[in-house]
């Protein structure tokens, strides 16, 4: 590997601008204090029922991570395309960056970490069982994925595993495992 | 603190390898948070009198198995219940100063793997002598075992807890007598990786779960061109979103930025959609790809920086019976781990502290240290948990970008990347190509090879320097540029015999930030060289196996530091044909009558891990589909310290492989990256994955890392099986159907 002798030039970028625009801080995280423009809503996470004041636009998937430190659900694409911040809703597995705060109304919510009181969902044992995760980070997504499904159906084919799962990113190529961690899953719950 | 403690901090001798200053422990650096009465024979491992055992990882974990496979090696030696010790990761500073954990080029296994059982043969010796002293017996009649000495004539026991006030005031010793490897019981065996529960409870925390009381969070707009810089900007309608506190410039990460800073995520965000920012063109912001693809072959006649020179090749090549010649081109390429670049700044008057995914904790602290103007020793970096690593984690620009804003801020502030940021505005693997001409004589054997390469300068470690790449290009190498360097990898380092071989370069550094990605050098090298091998044995009708068989007369050959040991690469090879024999009997053909051909590759990277892969593929018969079925892998990477983390590896290569070359290229048209998430720089999925099958060849040689080395593999695997499914040669990386077609 080359390392390139550079001279040094100490501000790589002159700052072009003289004005730094500073406003008064105010308390900050977690922010609790409502702001205006913000609407209300009652949300409802692992069973428990949570006051949100917020932008009806803003995700779920910020309101879990900034608001309720519910820090499981992962940001990976926030356009649907990578799985990393699958959730329950009703049961059924939806992304949580894909979900207006507008359209939760009604709604209950699960995340990986009310999945089960202490990692012992058949998903979570077989994903150790099966040494699944390397970095981890896409894995809560994948077992809320693998949960609902096996949930949906109890005896799942490769076709059905891979329909679910072909929208969902692994960069460390754990999918072979993750397959394996599914059918046994599975036949944990059967 | 006890006074006996300095001279446990003595330096632990390793085998000449910078791992011993890893190990290393400091007269003069005491562990200001160890308790006072605990036994911290080695900065990685701690005993207290309440049995409590904990290791900490030497090297940085971001899913590749340090945080296990490290603390095992501790464990192994030092005998103690592996179920039951407690695995932290360091951070910089306390314990740990004076020592980094960067890491890199698959290195972590085989830098600690003396190192750091020589620490846990240290204490434990340490824990025997201390039990032996106390009980009036010789050492060498104690056995330790699971974290306790017995005495066999006298039948006394104590844990280790209980003497590790007592071994606390005993010396290390220097020299500790290691195990033999046939002795492992932990080592060696299927190990799961230590944080599985915590990630399937999704209680794992990652550099962007850090929370750090009173931080803000910040999103960047950077230029969006190569070479753009700010012009103006109005911050008017972004400081009306509620949450917004700051919107301030940034000049110090890879590109000149603007940073919207709010008190949550998405405020941060939203204020970012409504900033408004004035860019100028630079002298290279018209670049494009696509046109510096299509003219890097013209680089090859510029190629006057000697890489390698063996025998006479120009000459063998003039009087050989026949040349083949063919050349390859490999694109950019985005790192685009899961978890996207980020880290978390609490810039003080007097201190400051950063938390960070990272892979170079020591570079981090460079930057930080640079930018805040505070000395390292005012600096803490905790190295957190990354979703990710593949080389983009290797250099810390996010950690530039939070020290200044925090810095000009005065607050704790946390740089958050979008997907978008991290696939436009990261560093990317250079675009490169290959050129092979080779002589054969009458007999059709190779006596004669050029290899005209490229390569390009990792133009990353430039900006790390301070310099503005696009108005202040980098200095071309001196003409041992590279030969210095033993660089392009897998061009320098050709394991084959070949008796007149001249390897030249030329410098194709762009315009786009260069850094290293997975496997470096060799993806590109490696795809050029294996498919030219298959190019000759097709044109000489030889088995592709035999034709490298021929090409490894055994011999142990040195090419400066690499000790290439070609039985070891036939030996994988032969095992390869085994395992690949099924594949060429002749069999019905599947109900979908698709077209199948298999195709093999073989490296050895760095002299120490040697690898034979064959794929199988099949096409539809117009072409419009093409499908990895199969890829077989033979390793021999050394001893195998836990083969379920080892196959692990070999998965998570085989598919970082399988996305470049089937689907992933980074694009830049008008000096803008192209591809902005995993809808458009496409990787694999689930459904795409083939069957793999592992073999581990275990030949006894010390472990050689292993994260990286069956990506180069993949490309020319998959390209051979295309080629022998379709009678069509892709030379261009990735290989779609539509490559296919007009091929």
């Amino acid at each position: 590997m080359k390392q390139v002798s550079g001279i040094e030039l100490l501000d790589l970028f002159p700052r072009q601008t003289s004005g730094v625009m500073l406003e008064p801080t105010g308390p900050c995280w977690p922010r609790t204090e409502p702001e205006f423009l913000m609407t209300r809503y009652v949300l409802t996470v692992n069973g428990s029922r949570h006051d949100v004041d917020a932008d009806p636009e803003m995700p779920l998937l910020w309101v879990l991570r900034d608001r309720l430190s519910l820090l499981g659900t992962k940001y990976g694409c926030g356009v649907g395309v990578c799985g990393a911040c699958t959730v329950h809703e009703n049961g059924i597995a939806v992304r949580a960056c894909q979900t207006a705060m507008i359209d939760t109304r009604g709604n209950a919510y699960v995340t990986i970490e009310g999945l089960s009181p202490n990692g012992t969902h058949p998903c979570q044992q077989a994903w150790i069982e099966e040494d699944v995760a390397q970095c981890g980070y896409c894995q809560p997504g994948m077992i809320m994925e693998a949960a609902a499904l096996i949930r949906a159906t109890p005896n799942p084919t490769e076709a059905d595993i891979d329909r679910v799962f072909r929208d969902h990113v692994c960069r460390c190529g754990t999918y072979t495992r993750l397959r394996r961690a599914v059918r046994r899953a599975a036949g944990i719950v059967r | 603190m006890s006074p006996a403690r300095p001279t446990r901090r003595e330096f632990l001798q390793s085998t000449g390898t910078l791992a011993g200053l890893i190990v290393a422990l400091r007269v003069s650096d005491l562990g200001a948070d160890a308790p006072m009465d605990g036994f911290d024979p080695s900065a990685f491992l701690q005993i207290t009198p309440d049995d409590q055992v904990t290791l900490w990882a030497a090297k940085l974990e971001m899913g590749q198995g340090v945080r296990t496979l490290l603390p095992m090696m501790i464990a192994e030696e030092l005998e103690v219940d592996w179920t039951r010790v407690r695995i932290n990761q360091p951070s910089t500073g306390g314990r740990f100063a004076g020592l980094d954990f960067h890491t890199s080029g698959s290195g972590s296994s085989s830098s600690m793997y003396r190192a750091l059982r020589t620490a846990g043969a240290a204490a434990r010796e340490m824990l025997v002598a201390a039990a032996a002293t106390a009980w009036g017996v010789s050492p060498d009649s104690c056995h330790a075992e699971r974290g306790v000495v017995t005495h066999a004539g006298t039948s006394q026991r104590a844990t280790y807890g209980q003497l590790a006030t007592a071994a606390a005031r005993l010396p290390v010793p220097k020299t500790p007598t290691l195990k033999d490897p046939s002795a492992f019981h932990l080592l060696g065996t299927r190990v799961k990786r230590v944080d599985g529960p915590a990630i399937v409870a999704g209680r794992a925390h990652y550099g962007l779960d850090v929370r750090v009381p009173g931080m803000l969070v910040a999103s960047l707009e950077r230029a969006p061109r190569l070479g753009a810089t700010l012009v103006r900007f109005d911050a008017g309608a972004a400081r009306q979103v509620p949450g917004v506190k700051f919107v301030v410039e940034v000049t110090r990460g890879i590109q000149p930025a603007v940073a919207v800073v709010a008190t949550d995520t998405w405020a941060a965000l939203r204020g970012r959609e409504a900033l408004k920012v004035e860019w100028a063109p630079g002298r290279q912001s018209d670049f494009d790809s696509n046109r510096f693809l299509d003219e890097l072959p013209q680089a090859f006649a510029r190629a006057t920086y000697k890489v390698r020179h063996e025998g006479d090749a120009d000459a063998a090549l003039a009087q050989a019976a026949q040349r083949v010649e063919a050349s390859y081109l490999f694109p950019f390429q985005a790192h685009a781990p899961l978890e996207t670049m980020n880290c978390t700044a609490d810039v003080r008057a007097n201190r400051a502290e950063f938390w960070v995914p990272t892979q170079t904790d020591d570079r981090s602290l460079e930057q930080a240290s640079k930018i805040t103007g505070l000395p390292p020793s005012a600096i803490t970096v905790h190295c957190e948990l990354m979703g990710g690593g593949f080389g983009r984690r290797l250099y810390a620009d996010y950690v530039a970008e939070a020290a200044d804003l925090s810095k000009t801020i005065g607050q704790p502030v946390q740089v958050f990347w979008t997907r978008q940021d991290d696939m436009r505005h990261g560093y990317f693997q250079p675009a490169t190509a290959e050129q092979f001409t080779a002589g054969l004589d009458h007999a059709g054997a190779l006596v004669a090879l050029v290899h005209r390469t490229t390569g390009s300068q990792l133009t990353i470690a430039a900006i790390h320097a301070g310099r503005n790449i696009w108005t202040t290009p980098v200095d071309p190498l001196p003409p041992d540029g590279f030969e210095r360097d033993q660089s392009p990898w897998g061009a320098y380092d050709n394991p084959y015999e070949i008796p007149n071989l001249r390897v030249d370069c030329a410098d194709v550094t762009s315009p786009v930030p260069t850094g290293p990605w997975r496997a470096v050098e060799y993806p590109s090298t490696v795809f050029g060289r294996e498919s030219f091998l298959d190019e000759i044995a097709h044109r000489v009708g030889k088995d592709p196996i035999t034709l490298r068989l021929d090409l490894l007369p055994h011999r142990v050959k040195q090419v400066g530091p690499y000790s290439i040991d070609q039985a070891r690469l036939a030996r994988v090879l032969e095992a390869l044909r085994t395992r690949v024999e099924g594949l060429t009997a002749p069999r019905p053909l599947p109900a979908t009558n698709r077209l199948r051909g298999y195709g093999v590759s073989a490296n050895v990277y760095h002299g120490r891990s040697y690898l034979a892969m064959a794929a199988e593929v099949s096409l539809a018969r117009d072409w419009s589909d093409v499908r990895v079925e199969r890829i077989t892998t033979v390793i021999d990477c050394g001893r195998a310290l836990n083969p379920l983390g080892l196959e692990g590896q070999a998965e998570s290569a085989i598919t970082w492989g399988l996305s470049a070359t089937l689907l992933g290229k980074m694009d830049f048209t008008d000096g803008a990256g192209v591809q902005s998430t995993y809808a458009d720089f496409r990787v694999l999925r689930m459904d795409q994955m083939p069957a793999l099958e592992t073999v581990i060849l275990d030949s006894g040689a010390p472990p050689s890392g292993f994260g990286e080395h069956p990506v180069p593999l993949v490309a020319p695997a998959v390209a051979n099986a295309v080629f022998a499914a379709s009678g069509r040669r892709v030379r261009r990386l990735p290989i779609t159907p539509e490559a296919i077609r007009i091929a």
